[in-house]
């Protein structure tokens, strides 16, 4: 059993994290200490058989639009670059997203091999601070702003 | 009697609601989302349009909810005021925490970098998040057990109307048992709660305004009738005071009779109105009994 993660994010502007960037800045008071926001969407996909290197490949043919998009691949690990504090949000409530591209993958891509998907955005958030203190107001913004807790929740990722 | 039309950026009915706000005896004017937001309150009342406002970014109303007018909007609320929220007012309104109506209270989410003390907007800052306490997620559509479509949609469905006469602003004049016929079209109002005890402490206190229901009024919990999986076909709910009210469907797209489906006999008479006017019409009786 494996586990692909796809990061994928635009190459063009990501008007989105810019609006939260707006947001976080001129309405919520964290223009002090918040310099930049990323956005990224990941895709953890679940396989039971195959080399997932080649999977991996043949996934992202199917779920990135190169025109737009760039990615990267990680096999049972999920890393991100220094500078930036990865807050991870999904949702908890049943998530028709991942299901469709679980069955879209299955069944009409044929890749049986493949037992879940699970998809969340990751949110890239880069401090002024140092690191305590930037991983607590990260966790604030995603209660405040990138979440409902009553259909999402959220973790803060550790980086490489 | 002076109604206040938002508009953020991605609003996009507020120019028919802007007529029926008209047609049914008040003044009105679009407020756009950049205007001094104490100008609002110089209104009586105040309608939140449907549309995409910031295009649904990060969730939908989440964005809106953060602006300054939504802060004065809570203080206008607070003073009986009556809003109605449509769609994506609806979001904004239950981002905002002003839906269903605990509004003002300090968010215990907030975490140890806002001030001690500090509460609210501060300048234009949100300083403390109200708390919220239900979300407006993807539509699901379940029937006889199992998923049968997921996301946007957009029909005519049947509402039966919950809530005692005069119990809420924008049903005011609608009597407990009316059914409208009324259009959706969203791909969020599954409404959702992680509160324990929250929707029966709505249906306790007769906050639950409008459910989905079939033409003869039958609340079946499925699709095609409950259209998005919303908890118990909740289509549209009011604050605890009654003066706030977010509705899914959209009334001011069955204002006049010439808007109803080819279906529909009435459509064969223009000059009729149609069911979503009891709406609006209700939101200025509210006003009229207030003043």
């Amino acid at each position: 059993m494996s586990l692909i993660n796809l990061r994928v994010w635009l190459k063009i502007p990501d008007a989105e994290a810019a609006t939260v960037k707006n947001t976080l800045v001129r309405r919520m008071g964290y223009g002090d200490i918040l310099a930049d926001v990323k956005k990224e969407r990941l895709l953890s996909i679940e396989v039971d058989s195959g080399d997932p290197e080649e999977l991996a490949r043949a996934f992202a043919r199917e779920l990135v639009n190169e025109n737009k998009e760039s990615h990267k691949v990680l096999i049972d690990s999920l890393q991100f670059e220094e500078g930036y504090v990865p807050v991870k949000v999904s949702l908890h409530i049943e998530d028709g997203e991942a299901i469709s591209t679980r069955d879209r993958l299955r069944s009409r891509l044929g890749f049986q091999n493949v037992v879940d998907v699970k998809k969340a955005t990751i949110w890239k958030l880069s401090f002024r601070t140092l690191k305590p203190e930037a991983e607590i107001a990260a966790k604030e913004i995603a209660e405040r702003l990138l979440i409902n807790p009553h259909k999402d929740s959220f973790e803060v990722l550790s980086q490489i | 009697m002076k109604i206040a039309v938002l508009q953020f950026p991605g609003t996009n009915c507020e120019f028919e609601t802007l007529v029926a706000v008209k047609a049914v005896g008040m003044e009105a004017e679009i407020f756009r989302w950049n205007r001094p937001a104490g100008e609002l309150s110089s209104f009586d009342g105040f309608v939140i349009p449907g549309g995409f406002s910031y295009q649904d970014r990060v969730r939908a109303g989440a964005i809106a909810a953060k602006e300054p007018v939504m802060r004065t909007l809570t203080e206008e609320a607070e003073k009986g005021k009556p809003i109605l929220g449509i769609c994506n007012g609806f979001q904004i309104l239950v981002e905002t925490g002003l839906l269903p109506g605990r509004a003002g209270r300090p968010s215990s989410r907030s975490g140890s970098s806002v001030p001690k003390g500090a509460a609210g907007f501060i300048n234009g800052i949100d300083r403390c998040s109200p708390e919220i306490d239900m979300a407006l997620a993807q539509n699901v559509m379940v029937s006889a057990g199992k998923i049968v479509r997921r996301g946007y949609y957009c029909d005519w469905v049947n509402l039966r109307h919950e809530a005692p006469i005069r119990r809420c602003s924008g049903s005011f004049a609608i009597e407990r048992g009316a059914l409208l016929k009324i259009p959706i079209a969203h791909g969020e109002g599954n409404l959702v709660t992680a509160t324990p005890g929250l929707i029966n402490q709505l249906n306790e206190r007769e906050q639950v305004v409008f459910r989905y229901c079939d033409r003869n009024g039958r609340i079946i919990n499925e699709f095609p009738y409950n259209v998005n999986g919303s908890r118990e076909s909740i289509a549209a709910l009011c604050n605890e005071q009654g003066n706030v009210l977010g509705m899914m469907p959209h009334p001011e797209r069955a204002f006049f009779a010439w808007q109803l489906p080819a279906f529909d006999p009435r459509k064969q008479r223009p000059d009729e109105p149609g069911p979503g006017r009891r709406v609006f019409k209700s939101m200025k009786c509210y006003i009229e009994v207030n003043a």
